[in-house]
C-alpha cells in the first residue's frame, strides 16, 4: 500500500494535543537568567543618553547594557544597515536600546521599562512618498556607508533601499496606437502574521561554543546572523529547533537571539528572552504595505499592446529582505496574462516604521491584487465579461516571463478556469449577481476571479535516512516543522514509500545544525518539494544497500527482490523472505549500519541575466497554478461584505498528504480573507494604531466559509514522487478574488485593501 | 505573565487535574503563571495575554477560563483542568482522537485552549449544531488552520460521544 495519498497521523499530533509538546516558549533551565529589552518609544529621534539608573535600582536586576557595551558594527540579511542596538539615533518605535538582564523574568521585564530614553524628537517619515518626497530626510544619513551582501548592485540611493527596472525600451508607440489606456492604482497595507507563539531564544556558552534553542524557521540562516552580529565563527553556534507555535515568515530571522547569546558568554549562565506581548507586536516583520500603479495601452480587440508598472514598497527602518523580494512583481505581470511590453519599476523605501519583512506569500498577496483589479478593469473598460477576457489574455504555454524564463505549464491555467466552472459555473452566478442589483432583497451579490503563478522556493536541503536495526527508519534534517505537516507527515511519507514502510514507521528529528547539512527553512513551500527531494534521494540509496545486502542473505539476484510493507521477498517466492530488521541487524554487524545522506537545491530555471537591474531573485522555479473565486454578499445599508462561497483550484504536483494540503488552502484563504477584510495595521507619524491583539481583526472561527477545493496533479520531474510547493500560494489570490467580488456587487471599483465598511458605502454613493 | 508578581501574597487550595494543591500565590500573579511555573503545566499555551487569542484557556469548575488574565488569588476553591488533564496517561479523548483523524492540529499552539473550549461545549451540549461551535470558538483564534478542520473534528465527536 503507498505511503502517498493518503492521511496518516502527524508524528506530533499526540504530544501537540496531550499538551506535552515543548515549543521554544515552554523552554527552560536550571540557573537560567532573564532578559528583556527595552525599546525606543518614539519612531525617529536623536538620542541623548539611556538612564539606566532606574531600572539597575530594582532587585535583581544584574546590568543594563546599552549601544557602547556591545558590537558596534552593522549587521544585515542584505544590507547591513543594522546596529545591535541604537547608539545615535533611533529609527522606528521598538528598536533596541538597552538590554536588561536579571535573576528572574519579572525583574527582567520591569527593569526593560524602567530604562529612561533621552531622545530628541525628529518628525518620523511614515510613508513611503514621504521617504521619496524631493529634499526628504534621510532615514540613515550614512546610508551610502552600508555594506551590501556580495557587493551587489541594488540600486540603492538615500531612502530607496533597492531599485529594480525592467525597461524593454520605448512603450509611447504603443501607447499611442492603443484605442484605449486603462490606470489604476492599488494601495494595500501592512499585515501582521499573528503567530501566537512570543518570539523567544535559550542561550547556553559552554566549552567556547553557543548552543542556541528556538522555535525558528530558519535555524541555519538565525546561526549565520548571530554569528555575523557577534563575528564569531558560525560553526561556533549550534542552533536546536524545538515545536514552533506559528510563523507565517515571522520567525526567519534574528530577533533577541544574538542578545541571548552575548548575555550567556558574558555571564556563563543560560540566559532566556522572549518578546512581551506589546512588543512582538511593534517589532513583527508585518508583510509590506504597498503602492502599486499600472497603466495599460489596449487595443479594442482587448490585446495588451503595453504595460507600465510602477511599484514602491515600504522596507520600514531596515532593509531586511526587501531587496530581494522587490524582483518578485517581474514574475507576477506578464506571468499569468499577456501584458505587451512591460516596464516595471520597484522601489522599496526606508521609513521610520518598523521594518517589514517575510509573510507567507512574499508580495504576492498586494501584486495579484492589482494585477487582477487591473485585468477587472480593463474588461469593464472594453464591455467584456471578465472571465472570458481573462481567458482570451491567459499566457500560453512557451511564452517568456519578464525575466526570460519561459512558462512551461502555464496552460493548466485554462485547466483550472475549466475545474472552477464545473463546480461554481460563471454565468449562471453572473445571472443571478446581475439580478441582485434590480430586484430581491436589496442585498447585492457579486462574483470574482484571482489568478496566480507561484513558485516553490529552491533553496538548499539535506537529509540523512538511516535503517534502524529494528526495520524502522529515521530521518535526520533540520527541515522545520512550523505546522504545515511537512515534517511531521509529508517527509516521513516521502521516506517510507520509497524504502517499503508505513509512514509510522519513519521518525524525523528536530532541528540541530551541528547534526545535519543545511536547511534553508520553512519558506515558500520549499520543505516538500527540496527536502523530500534529499530524502527520495537517501532513501533510495539505503534500499539500495538494502537490497544488496538482502540479496546476499537470501542467495539471490537483486533485481529479484522486492521490498514492500516491511519486508523483503524474492519475487514468486513468498516463503523467501527477510524483514527489513533482519536485514538492518545482520548488515550492521557485519558491513556496518545502513546510512546515506543527500542534498538537493532546485537549480535556477534559464532566464536572461539581464532583463532587469538590481534582481536578486533571478528565476521563478517550480511553479504552481491557481485559480480562486469569490462570491460575496454586500449589504448596502450597512456596508458588510459576506462571502457566501469559496473555490480554490490548485495545481500541486502531487498530493502527498490530501489533508494537511487541505488544511493549507483552508488556512491561507483564512489568511486572505483577513487580509482582504478585516485585517488592520494602521500607521500613524510612524507609529502602529492598533496596540492590542483584539485591534488587529483576526479572522474568527464564525467568520471563514468552508472553503471549496480542487487539487490539480501535475507531477513535477525533479520532486519527490512529482510534489511541488502547495502550503504558501493559497494565500495570494484571496484578496483580489474578494475585490473584483465586492466591486462587481456594489459597481464601483474597491482598489484599496482592507475592504472596510466605509469604504464600501464610500464606493456606493460615488456610483449613484 | 508573572509568578512571582507583588510581594504580598495569598494562601489557596486548589484542585487541579484531579490533584489537589495549596499553595501561596503573589498578588499580581495569573493562572497562567501557577499553572505553567509552579505546576510545570505548560500546556496552556502564553501568547496574547490579554485574553484574547484563547491559547491559555483552561476549565475553572468546568467553564472555560482565559488564565492569561485570571488572578491566581481568586482561584480558592477552584476545580481546575488543563489540556494535561484531558487524557491524563491514557488514551485520548474522543475529542483530542478526531482531532487527529480530521488533521485539526497544525501548529498546536492554539490546540490545548480549543480543546477545553469544546471540551466544556460537548459537555453542555452534546449535539452542539456547527453554528453552536463556531460561536463557542469566538474567543480562541488559530490563525493556521481556518478553523474547518477543527469545526469537523468537533462535530465528529459529538456525533460520537452521543452514540
Amino acid at each position: 500500500m503507498s505511503a502517498l495519498g493518503a492521511s496518516p497521523a502527524r508524528s506530533d499530533a499526540d504530544a501537540k494535543l496531550r499538551g506535552e509538546a515543548v515549543f521554544g516558549a515552554d523552554l527552560t533551565r536550571p540557573g537560567m537568567l532573564w532578559a528583556a529589552v527595552s525599546r525606543s518609544p518614539v519612531a525617529a529621534g536623536q538620542i541623548r543618553a539611556v538612564n539606566t539608573r532606574p531600572a539597575l535600582a530594582i532587585d535583581g536586576v544584574l546590568e543594563v547594557l546599552t549601544a557602547a557595551d556591545v558590537p558596534d558594527w552593522r549587521t544585515g540579511v542584505i544590507v547591513s544597515d543594522t546596529p545591535f542596538l541604537a547608539a545615535d539615533y533611533v529609527a522606528y518605535e521598538g528598536e533596541p536600546l538597552a538590554i536588561v538582564v536579571a535573576d528572574s523574568r519579572v525583574a527582567a521585564e520591569a527593569g526593560a521599562s524602567a530604562v529612561v530614553a533621552d531622545i530628541g524628537p525628529i518628525v518620523p517619515i511614515s510613508t513611503p512618498e514621504q521617504a521619496l518626497a524631493p529634499g526628504a530626510r534621510l532615514v540613515h544619513p550614512e546610508w551610502n556607508r552600508f555594506a551590501v551582501a556580495g557587493g551587489a548592485d541594488i540600486g540603492r540611493d538615500g531612502n530607496v533601499v533597492a531599485e529594480v527596472v525592467h525597461d524593454p525600451g520605448d512603450l509611447d508607440a504603443a501607447f499611442a496606437a492603443a484605442d484605449l489606456v486603462v490606470e489604476g492604482t492599488y494601495r494595500t497595507p501592512r499585515q501582521y502574521q499573528a503567530h501566537l507563539e512570543p518570539k523567544m531564544a535559550l542561550a547556553v556558552f559552554e566549552s567556547g561554543r553557543y548552543t542556541i534553542e528556538v522555535s525558528h524557521q530558519y535555524p541555519f540562516r538565525l546561526r549565520d546572523r548571530i554569528a555575523q552580529m557577534l563575528a564569531v565563527k558560525p560553526s561556533s553556534l549550534r542552533v536546536v529547533g524545538h515545536h514552533i507555535g506559528g510563523g507565517f515568515g515571522a520567525k526567519l530571522d534574528v530577533s533577541v537571539e544574538a542578545f541571548a547569546a552575548l548575555l550567556a558568554q558574558r555571564y556563563r549562565r543560560p540566559v532566556r528572552m522572549q518578546h512581551r506581548a506589546l512588543e512582538e507586536r511593534l517589532v513583527a516583520p508585518c508583510r509590506a504595505n504597498a503602492l502599486v500603479s499600472v497603466r495599460s495601452a489596449v487595443r479594442g480587440d482587448g490585446t495588451i499592446l503595453a504595460t507600465e508598472v510602477e511599484i514602491v514598497s515600504d522596507s520600514g527602518a531596515y532593509a531586511n529582505n526587501g531587496p530581494a523580494l522587490s524582483a518578485i512583481p517581474m514574475f507576477v505581470f506578464g506571468s499569468i496574462y499577456r501584458v505587451g511590453t512591460a516596464r516595471i519599476r520597484t522601489r522599496n523605501v526606508y521609513t521610520n516604521t518598523a521594518p517589514t519583512g517575510a509573510y507567507r506569500g512574499v508580495n504576492g498577496p498586494w501584486l495579484v491584487f492589482a494585477n487582477e483589479r487591473h485585468m477587472d478593469a480593463i474588461a469593464d473598460a472594453l464591455g467584456r465579461d471578465r472571465r472570458e477576457y481573462r481567458l482570451a489574455s491567459l499566457s500560453q504555454d512557451g511564452e517568456l516571463m519578464r525575466n526570460g524564463q519561459p512558462l512551461e505549464e502555464v496552460s493548466i491555467l485554462h485547466e483550472a478556469f475549466e475545474r472552477v466552472d464545473e463546480l461554481a459555473p460563471w454565468h449562471a452566478i453572473s445571472e443571478r449577481t446581475a439580478a441582485s442589483k434590480s430586484s430581491g432583497d436589496g442585498v447585492l451579490r457579486g462574483v470574482g476571479q484571482a489568478a496566480s503563478v507561484w513558485l516553490t522556493n529552491p533553496m538548499p536541503g539535506h537529509a540523512t535516512v538511516k535503517l534502524n536495526e529494528d526495520g524502522t527508519a529515521t530521518v535526520i534534517t533540520s527541515a522545520t516543522e512550523n505546522g504545515s505537516g511537512a515534517v511531521a507527515t509529508g517527509l516521513r511519507q516521502i521516506a517510507a514509500e520509497t524504502l517499503g514502510l508505513s509512514a509510522d514507521d519513519v521518525m524525523v528529528t528536530m532541528p540541530d545544525t551541528d547534526a545535519t547539512g543545511y536547511d534553508a527553512g520553512s519558506q515558500g513551500s520549499r520543505t516538500t518539494h527540496v527536502v523530500g527531494r534529499a530524502i527520495a534521494d537517501a532513501a533510495a540509496e539505503v534500499r539500495h544497500q538494502v537490497i544488496d545486502h538482502a540479496a546476499r542473505m537470501l542467495e539471490a539476484a537483486p533485481d529479484d527482490l522486492v521490498i514492500a510493507e516491511g519486508t523483503v521477498t524474492v519475487a514468486g517466492v513468498p516463503a523467501a523472505h527477510l524483514t527489513l530488521g533482519q536485514v538492518a541487524q545482520a548488515a550492521t554487524w557485519s558491513q556496518g549500519p545502513i546510512a546515506a545522506a543527500a542534498s538537493y537545491v532546485t537549480p535556477t530555471p534559464p532566464h536572461d541575466p539581464m532583463c532587469a537591474t538590481g534582481m536578486l531573485i533571478k528565476g521563478w522555479p517550480t511553479p504552481t497554478y491557481h485559480l480562486h473565486q469569490a462570491e460575496v454578499s454586500v449589504d448596502p445599508v450597512t456596508g458588510r461584505v459576506t462571502v457566501d462561497r469559496y473555490v480554490v483550484a490548485q495545481e500541486v504536483g502531487r498530493a502527498i498528504h490530501p489533508a494537511a494540503l487541505a488544511g493549507q488552502i483552508q488556512g491561507g484563504v483564512a489568511q486572505g480573507l483577513g487580509f482582504a477584510l478585516s485585517e488592520r495595521v494602521d500607521i500613524d507619524h510612524g507609529r502602529y494604531v492598533q496596540r492590542t491583539f483584539k485591534d488587529h481583526g483576526l479572522p474568527l472561527a464564525a467568520d471563514v466559509p468552508k472553503v471549496e477545493m480542487i487539487v490539480m496533479e501535475h507531477p513535477d520531474s525533479a520532486g519527490p514522487y512529482g510534489a511541488k510547493g502547495a502550503a504558501e500560494p493559497p494565500v495570494v489570490p484571496v484578496a483580489a478574488a474578494v475585490a473584483n467580488a465586492v466591486s462587481d456587487a456594489i459597481g464601483a471599483p474597491i482598489d484599496t485593501l482592507p475592504i472596510t465598511l466605509e469604504d464600501v458605502l464610500d464606493a456606493l454613493e460615488r456610483a449613484q | 505573565m508573572a509568578a512571582a508578581g507583588g510581594e504580598q501574597s495569598v494562601s489557596i487550595r486548589l484542585v487541579v487535574n484531579e490533584r489537589p494543591h495549596v499553595l501561596d500565590v503573589g498578588a499580581g500573579e495569573t493562572l497562567l503563571g501557577t499553572l505553567r511555573e509552579r505546576l510545570a503545566l505548560t500546556g496552556p499555551k502564553e501568547a496574547c495575554c490579554e485574553g484574547e487569542c484563547g491559547a491559555c484557556s483552561v476549565l475553572v469548575d468546568g467553564a472555560p477560563v482565559a488564565s492569561c488574565i485570571a488572578a491566581a488569588g481568586s482561584m480558592n476553591g477552584r476545580t481546575i483542568r488543563t489540556v494535561e488533564g484531558l487524557a491524563g496517561a491514557g488514551e485520548l479523548t474522543v475529542l483530542q482522537q478526531a482531532f487527529v483523524s480530521h488533521a485539526a492540529v497544525q501548529c498546536g499552539y492554539c490546540t490545548p485552549g480549543v480543546l477545553m473550549v469544546l471540551t466544556a461545549l460537548l459537555d453542555d451540549v452534546p449535539n452542539p449544531s456547527e453554528a453552536d461551535i463556531r460561536q463557542a470558538l469566538a474567543g480562541n483564534i488559530c490563525r493556521c488552520t481556518g478553523y474547518q478542520q477543527i469545526v469537523e473534528a468537533a462535530l465528529d465527536a459529538a456525533g460520537a460521544a452521543s452514540l
